[in-house]
This record gives structure tokens, sequence and C-alpha cells, in this order.
């Protein structure tokens, strides 16, 4: 049976909204292989990067919380991520689980 | 997406209704979707492809297209029999999954709104109850009283319905002691083998908040296993 089990972000981006913080809403729209989180997860980010939510076991929300911000700086409607394959000797941003993700991030006006 | 979209949204998910949220990823133009609705100009053009993939409840783009679909699916309605202590602890829990709990306790003293602040309470015995609450296949059962007056005629209606989870809370004596009970009222063996019973997953706590958490686990397990 499907039941979708609700996180109350949408609840929690217009409570933020609603004290005047800009908001950017970050969905999974799409997986690859084993991600941690499945697709409609969401996070929410405002202009000072405090973040609620999440899309990845805490892999990738800080590059999510990154663009959001460039999201707001700039002023655009909405933008298309991708994460893949972390290798593990770089200190980059990527999801060690050998997943890929996509995810969409808008801002909410 | 728009704040006006978000807020329609947000009610929507508040009255229980099924809906979806439809983004096209091009244009970053979101609405909402519901049975009957007509869709905006935007995304009229997919309309059949949306329907379709709305009606298998699932999430995800819409192969071969740039549309995001996201549905909301009603929330389980979990019928617990017996406004105990272990109850209190279940509805904590259920707050945060997408369970609708209302509970039935003809003792007043146990189902009042003090001990349960802003939930469907029904202060009357099951029979009565259950004329107040529509059930289905898709509704489960968690009787608590181990009290055959109160238990049992909830128990029958939950078989006769055919709920996707039965379980009632006793020892393997007071089980198997229900069981022939249920035996004696007509009920078959395969009927009655769908209870689980004693209720919960075995974690091996004896306390009121570990009980409802084994119970809400087992719950959980079922509900994806159907």
């Amino acid at each position: 049976m499907k039941n979708s089990f609700d996180e109350k972000i949408l609840e929690e981006a217009n409570d933020w909204i609603k004290t005047n913080q800009k908001v950017v809403l970050a969905t999974v729209i799409q997986t690859w292989g084993s991600s941690p989180r499945q697709v409609g997860s969401r996070m929410i980010v405002n202009e000072k990067g405090d973040f609620s939510g999440s899309v990845s076991g805490g892999c990738v929300e800080s590059a999510v919380v990154r663009e959001c911000i460039g999201i707001i700086k700039d002023n655009k409607a909405f933008k298309k991520i991708e994460f893949k394959v972390s290798n593990e000797s770089a200190w980059e941003v990527g999801l060690a689980c050998g997943g890929e993700i996509a995810v969409y991030l808008e801002q909410l006006n | 997406m728009k704040i006006n979209t978000l807020k329609e949204i947000i009610q929507k998910k508040e009255n229980k209704n099924e809906f979806a949220i439809i983004t096209n990823l091009k244009t970053g133009e979101s609405e909402i979707y519901e049975t009957g609705k007509n869709l905006g100009k935007d995304l009229e053009k997919y309309s059949d492809q949306i329907k379709n993939f709305y009606n298998s409840k699932k999430n995800g783009i819409i192969e071969g297209t740039e549309i995001f679909v996201e549905t909301y699916v009603r929330p389980i309605k979990v019928i617990v029999v017996g406004a105990v202590h272990i109850a209190q602890y279940l509805v904590d829990f259920a707050k945060s999954l997408n369970f609708e709990i209302s509970i039935i306790d003809p003792r007043g003293y146990f189902a009042s709104a003090e001990r349960f602040p802003d939930l469907n309470i029904i202060n009357k015995w099951p029979d009565e109850a259950f004329k107040e609450i529509e059930t289905n296949s898709k509704t489960a059962l968690i009787a608590l009283t181990h009290d055959p007056k109160i238990d049992d005629p909830a128990l029958q209606h939950a078989l006769n319905k055919k709920f996707y989870y039965i379980g009632a809370l006793g020892s393997k004596k007071t089980h198997t002691n229900r069981c022939e009970r249920l035996k004696e009222a007509g009920f078959t063996d395969e009927q009655i083998n769908s209870i689980h019973g004693p209720i919960g997953i075995k974690l091996g706590g004896k306390s009121a908040p570990e009980i409802a958490l084994s119970i809400i686990a087992q719950l959980v397990s079922v509900t994806y296993s159907k």
C-alpha cells in the first residue's frame, strides 16, 4: 500500500515565508542506483543558509544550500542540479552510497 | 512555486484530500491536480499522461517528458480500541507518520479529551461507534483493552470488513481464548490467523512506549507489504 509519510516541510516553508524569509524548495525528482532518499524528498533553504528537511543522507545538503543561496541572490526562478558518485579520495561533494540524484530547486514567490 | 499554490497544498493536506502537485520542470510552473480537474494551459497537452501517472499513485518524472508528479494519498485510517496508556504513545508516534487515528472506548474516564487532545474519540461501544466511521480493507484495527466485551465486537467488525491489519493486545493465553471465541462465533481459521496476536514485533521492551513502538513498527511493516 502506498503511504505518503509526511515530513511537513511545505508547512514549515509557509511558516518561514510568514516571517518574511526568502525560501527555496529543493525536491528530489529522480534517483539512480542506491540513493538515500526517495523521489519527492524535500528540503527548504533560506537566504541565510538555514535549512530543514533533506534530499540525501547528509551527503549533498551543503552543496544544495550553496545553490539555493545562489538562486536567491541571482533571483532565478528554478534550477535542476545532479549529483553523482563521489571520489572517496577527493574532498568533493557527492554520494558515497554510489547513487545518483537529481534535485529541483525552485523559489517560493 | 507560487505561494498561493503552496497554501492550497497545505489546505488540501489538512482536509485529507487526494491530489497531486504537477511541475513543469522546463517552465517552472506548478499546479494542483485532482480527479476531474482540468489542467491549465501549460500542462494541458500532457493531460492523458498526467492522469495515468496520477492513478498509479507514484512520484516521479513522466517518461519522455519534463513533467514531475508528486501524489498525495489519504492518510491510512487506524482504529484504536481502548483509550489506555499505550494508546497515548501510539498517538504520539502516529503524528509523524501518515496515520489518522480514531479511538473507541465506552469507558468515559479513559476516553477523555484531556487524555487525548485534538483526536477523534468515540465514547461508545464498538458496535455503535463503527456506525460513525467508514471502514474498508484499507483500514487498520489495534485492539488494546484485552477485555472481550470491548475488543471482540471490534475484532469481528474488522474481520468482516477485511481490514488489512488487525492486531490485538494480550498474552498468548489471552489470545488463544480470544481465537476460540471467534471460532465459536463462526470465523474461519484463516480469518482468525490473520489477527496479529499477541500484537507487535518482538523488541523485548515491556513499558507502554516500547509496546506502542513495537505495534507501530508492525503496522508500518504490514502497510508496505500489502
